[in-house]
């Protein structure tokens, strides 16, 4: 019997999708937010074994298990530390980050920020539409203050938007773009540059619910490419600049708006000791 | 968004084909599945899996042509698609949980008629000889495809204006 | 009474160094080859406030408090009504005074002790740079019998970033106490140090448990600031590099909980430490490790509650959150340590059981230990390593129809780590098939509910379960730092020729082992139980969990006065006088 070497085969976006069918309502963005995931992975050749997707709580949250590399569905808004932890004890590894508006802007919120200015290395794929779908329909973070669409708060949130993008970059995260699900390729192309930028890369995505908010499927005409009219690519290193754009953005504008220099979180490092050393601190 | 974009030869040419069946069969078994979970009409799913088959066989034909041929390696945003996805991807934001097999059969053939005009195009401008050969092929099976899926369409009218209503208000799951 | 000691009490505030003085003559003291106690009674400041260094030394091994103080030495009286309570005198007890202080306040004198006035700042004042601090250790050095050669050598390596001449400054200060110290009558003497070859130890309990964990194999923590428990974390921060870890500092206690849960996730057992308000912050995480089968080891160190409560000051009051805070069937393991010396072994043994049941792990500690230090004989080496049951690889590969939540008949599946290929999985806290997709059957949930409890409950425990010593009729049920005074408490009623007394102080607080403690408390007629708890919540659970005999009686206090010695005494003479 002859004894081959494994042959290395390319993985298809197929490959990193498991066989669970979603739960998500059919029509919705996070499909494409999935699909855009597993072309991402395919495009890079990220073995499976060696990447993980990390989520939160929400429709868009139960995506780890829709892919087929490892995953964790944690708890509702701590789907950044859980990665953080990942990432920060096993820097070896490609670590996404992935869920909705409100888990990640509204109880997620202080990790948001934190995760931001710690540039951890991870990607974090926000799948943002404007609304809490798993309990029928509330007003998240980045509602329109006057949306009156939700028994919750009949005469709307009353309370202006979140600007996950504003203040992501206040925070420190060093690279933030925006994609939209109904361009996935576009998309594919922002979380691969998302991955391989250093530290914490933020990919901001219009993904409609449709079953909530199905005005949101007038994103396809609203949205444009490049922040303040600049084009797809031109994402700045320079802040000011990044927030000159943010200030002229409507909301709509995708491609990449800010890649920054600062280095990635590195956990300290010391020369090696045994236990023994240590506890000889402790004898008189 | 919808301009022709001319491809560099036969390789770059079969990226696409292949490339656009097997998103295709992908696509179509997705909307299959999420239909399947959401209880839809049967036939809608049925539907869906047989145009998963069916791209799955011309991705096979695709393959077969690009045998001992240096296919490029492109990323997803490097092909030359006239918009935002290979042309034979079902729109996912077409699909309803009430869908029926109507939605469903123009879901199909809007794809299909997509592929048929991605092809044609490249059949009637394409600047080299071999690729308007090629294409020609493939779109000749999709007008097939497109001629079929309207023969079956005329099966199934317009559903009446009320068909998306659900007396039962939508679930609370997390 | 039964153990050669004496107890000295150094007191106050605004900077005047008493801490250092006590540090400095436990640590003198251990040198000379005595055992000592060194804890701390603090004030909510910041900087200066009052302090007081509570020491107590022996020539025998001693991790508990006494009934009182021998000597009490107040640099000055700031705030001493904020603490006198928990610096018990008798008429016996001798108080240094500095006159230039005023007089010795009234709450003090209640017992009547002796006073002898000394002018500490006076005699500071005739050594150049001399800091009063520095008498005082020279006058309790010199009463307590411990040789000034052994407090030099110990002054020398704390001053040694300062220089020699703080050095000799810090001599002479010292001298010029000691030369005073024959105005003092009546100290208890130590008898002479026994001589071995032992290694002996200076360490704290928030040490000891940091370096059980090491030892258990921890190598990811993450870190969040919080009184008493920050010690911990600090001792480990430098050493977990070392080792190949690496410490986090997290934004709040749920972003280091889950952070742990992220780590261990990744093969890398984890920890974190906290008190109480953390613990309450940590419990939705600690729940989500639960369903989804990820070790990990929460170090609780306990403090006056509820809310902030009294923050440096100790307590036993965290138990129920610990047993019963998760919300859902959540089994999990608690354990405590019983002393200082036993925070390292109870830490290695915590993770060990974390990694092996793939579970949450809260471990107990109490300001009283972990803020406490102690001269201990090296603690013996333990084998109990943290092993977490990874599935079998063929060929760089997990075999096919890996199952990450398979049913076991021992209830632990193996867990598949990333890197590992074969068994990417996703890990849920949704209820989960074997498979780990989310599930709403009532199969999966029955069977998954199963599995987490069997692994807990039905894992060998072995004898570490408890410490239990003596036998008798009567026992003494508890857990955590009271521990040490219990078992001078029974010491003291067998020297007395009184009735024999049975110790159980539980290590493993959770899951509760009935079989266990049926054969401890077999021909026991009645129980008292300890605990530094208002509420009494450690005998409530003993009585949910556990077949208890008909007479059980309660010593408890909550925090921060100490339960000492003679009042475990007088509990159980009360306990043997009454009827079954």
């Amino acid at each position: 019997m002859n004894i081959q070497a494994p042959i290395k085969t390319e993985l298809t976006f197929a490959d990193y999708k498991s066989d669970l069918k979603p739960v998500w309502c059919p029509g919705c963005g996070d499909y494409s937010v999935l699909s855009a995931i597993t072309k991402a992975l395919a495009t890079l050749q990220l073995p499976r074994e060696n990447t993980a997707l990390i989520s939160g709580i929400g429709c868009s949250s139960r995506i780890p298990a829709y892919t087929s590399v490892y995953g964790f569905h944690t708890i509702h808004g701590r789907a950044l530390p859980v990665a953080t932890g990942l990432k920060t004890a096993r820097p070896d590894l490609t670590v996404l980050v992935a869920g909705g508006d409100g888990d990640g802007f509204s109880i997620g919120g202080n990790h948001f920020l934190h995760a931001c200015r710690r540039n951890v290395d991870l990607t974090y794929i926000v799948m943002d539409n404007s609304v809490y779908g798993m309990t029928k329909g509330q007003a998240s973070p980045t509602t329109e203050s006057d949306w009156t669409g939700s028994k919750l708060t009949p005469e709307g949130p009353g309370v202006a938007e979140f600007q996950p993008l504003e203040i992501a970059l206040s925070a420190g995260a060093n690279f933030i773009a925006r994609g939209f699900s109904g361009k996935p390729n576009e998309l594919v192309k922002l979380i691969c540059e998302g991955i391989n930028h250093p530290g914490f890369s933020l990919i901001h995505v219009l993904s409609p619910c449709i079953t909530f908010r199905p005005e949101q499927r007038e994103y396809k005409s609203m949205v444009h490419d490049g922040f303040g009219g600049f084009g797809f690519d031109d994402g700045t290193p320079d802040r000011r600049e990044a927030f000159r754009r943010l200030m002229e953005d409507d909301g709509y504008s995708c491609g990449v708006l800010f890649k920054g220099n600062t280095p990635a979180f590195k956990a300290a490092t010391a020369t090696p000791a045994t236990l023994a050393d240590m506890e000889r601190k402790f004898a008189l | 968004m919808t301009g022709f974009k001319d491809m560099t030869g036969v390789p770059e040419f079969l990226a696409h084909a292949i490339t656009l069946e097997q998103e295709a069969a992908v696509r179509f078994d997705e909307l299959a599945d999420m239909l399947e979970v959401h209880n839809n009409h049967k036939g809608v799913v049925e539907l869906f899996r047989k145009m998963a088959h069916f791209s799955r066989l011309h991705l096979a034909e695709a393959k077969d042509m690009a045998e001992g041929i240096a296919v490029p390696k492109l990323a997803p945003w490097e092909f030359k698609w006239p918009g935002e996805e290979s042309p034979e991807s079902g729109a996912i934001e077409d699909a309803h949980y009430l869908m029926t097999p109507h939605h469903a059969l123009s879901l199909a053939l809007a794809s299909e008629t997509r592929g048929f005009d991605f092809y044609q195009s490249l059949a009637d401008k394409a600047a080299d000889a071999d690729v308007r050969r090629m294409a020609q092929e493939f779109a000749d099976e999709e007008a097939d495809h497109v001629a079929t899926l309207k023969e079956w369409l005329g099966r199934y009218p317009t559903p009446d204006a009320a068909w998306a209503e659900d007396m039962d208000p939508p679930v609370s799951v997390d | 009474m039964a153990l050669n000691s004496v107890s000295i009490a150094l007191t106050g505030s605004g900077g005047a160094g008493v801490m250092t003085s006590g540090q400095v003559l436990v640590d003198a003291a251990a040198k000379a080859g005595w055992y000592g106690l060194m804890a701390r009674s603090l004030g909510p400041q910041i900087r200066g406030g009052e302090s007081a260094a509570l020491l107590r030394l022996s020539p025998s091994p001693v991790q508990s408090m006494d009934d009182c103080y021998d000597l009490m030495l107040a640099v000055d009286w700031g705030n001493i009504e904020r603490f006198a309570s928990e610096i018990p005198l008798t008429s016996k007890s001798i108080i240094i005074t500095d006159p230039e202080q005023g007089d010795v306040p009234a709450i003090m004198l209640a017992k009547n002790p002796i006073i002898v006035p000394i002018p500490l700042k006076e005699i500071a004042a005739s050594v150049p740079q001399g800091r009063v601090n520095m008498v005082a250790l020279g006058i309790v050095a010199a009463l307590a019998g411990v040789p000034e050669e052994f407090c030099i050598e110990v002054l020398a390596a704390a001053l040694k970033k300062k220089g020699p001449e703080a050095l000799e400054t810090s001599i002479a200060a010292m001298r010029a106490g000691a030369a005073h110290a024959d105005k003092v009558q009546g100290v208890p003497k130590l008898d002479a140090a026994v001589k071995t070859d032992k290694e002996r130890w200076s360490i704290t309990g928030n040490e000891a448990t940091g370096l059980g964990v090491l030892r258990g194999g921890v190598r990811y923590v993450a870190a969040y600031p919080i009184t008493p428990a920050t010690e911990v974390l600090e001792y480990m921060a430098p050493q977990l590099p070392k080792l190949g870890g690496c410490l986090v500092q997290a934004e709040d206690e749920l972003a280091s909980i889950n952070m742990v849960i992220g780590g261990s996730f990744g093969g890398v057992p984890a920890m974190t430490s906290t008190s109480g308000p953390g613990l309450a912050l940590m419990t939705e995480a600690i729940g989500l490790a639960v369903a989804s089968e990820t070790p990990l080891v929460v170090v609780n160190v306990q403090r006056g509650g509820p809310s902030t409560g009294i923050p440096t000051k100790s307590e036993q009051s965290d138990l129920n959150i610990a047993v019963y805070g998760l919300h859902g069937d959540a089994p999990h393991i608690v354990t405590a340590p019983t002393s200082i010396a036993d925070c390292l072994f109870t830490a290695q043994w915590t993770v060990y059981l974390a990694e092996a049941m793939q579970a949450p792990a809260i471990l107990l500690s109490d300001q009283a230990m972990g803020q406490a230090r102690a001269i201990i004989d090296r603690p013996a080496d333990v084998a109990f390593i943290g092993q977490r049951l990874t599935p079998a690889m063929t060929n760089g590969a997990i075999d096919e129809g890996y199952l990450r939540y398979k049913v076991t008949a021992d209830g632990v599946s193996p867990m598949a780590i990333p890197g590992m290929k074969g068994g990417e999985y996703t890990a849920d806290g949704l209820e989960h098939s074997p498979r780990g997709t989310p599930s709403t059957q009532a199969q999966h949930h029955q069977e998954q509910l199963d599995k987490r409890e069997r692994k807990i409950t039905g894992f060998d425990y072995g004898n570490h379960w408890a410490e239990i010593e003596g036998e008798g009729e009567i026992a003494v049920v508890t857990w955590g730092s009271v521990t040490e005074q219990v078992r001078e408490g029974i010491a003291r009623v067998a020297e007395a020729g009184g009735p024999k007394v049975k110790l159980i102080s539980l290590r493993l607080i959770a899951p509760a082992l009935p079989e266990k403690m049926a054969a401890a408390l077999a021909g026991v007629s009645k129980v008292l139980v300890v605990e530094q708890c208002h509420g009494k919540q450690f005998t409530k659970y003993l009585k949910a969990s556990y077949g208890l005999p008909p007479v059980v009686q309660t010593l408890n206090r909550p925090g921060p006065l100490a339960i000492r010695p003679y009042e475990v005494v007088a509990a159980l003479d009360a306990l043997a006088a009454a009827s079954a």
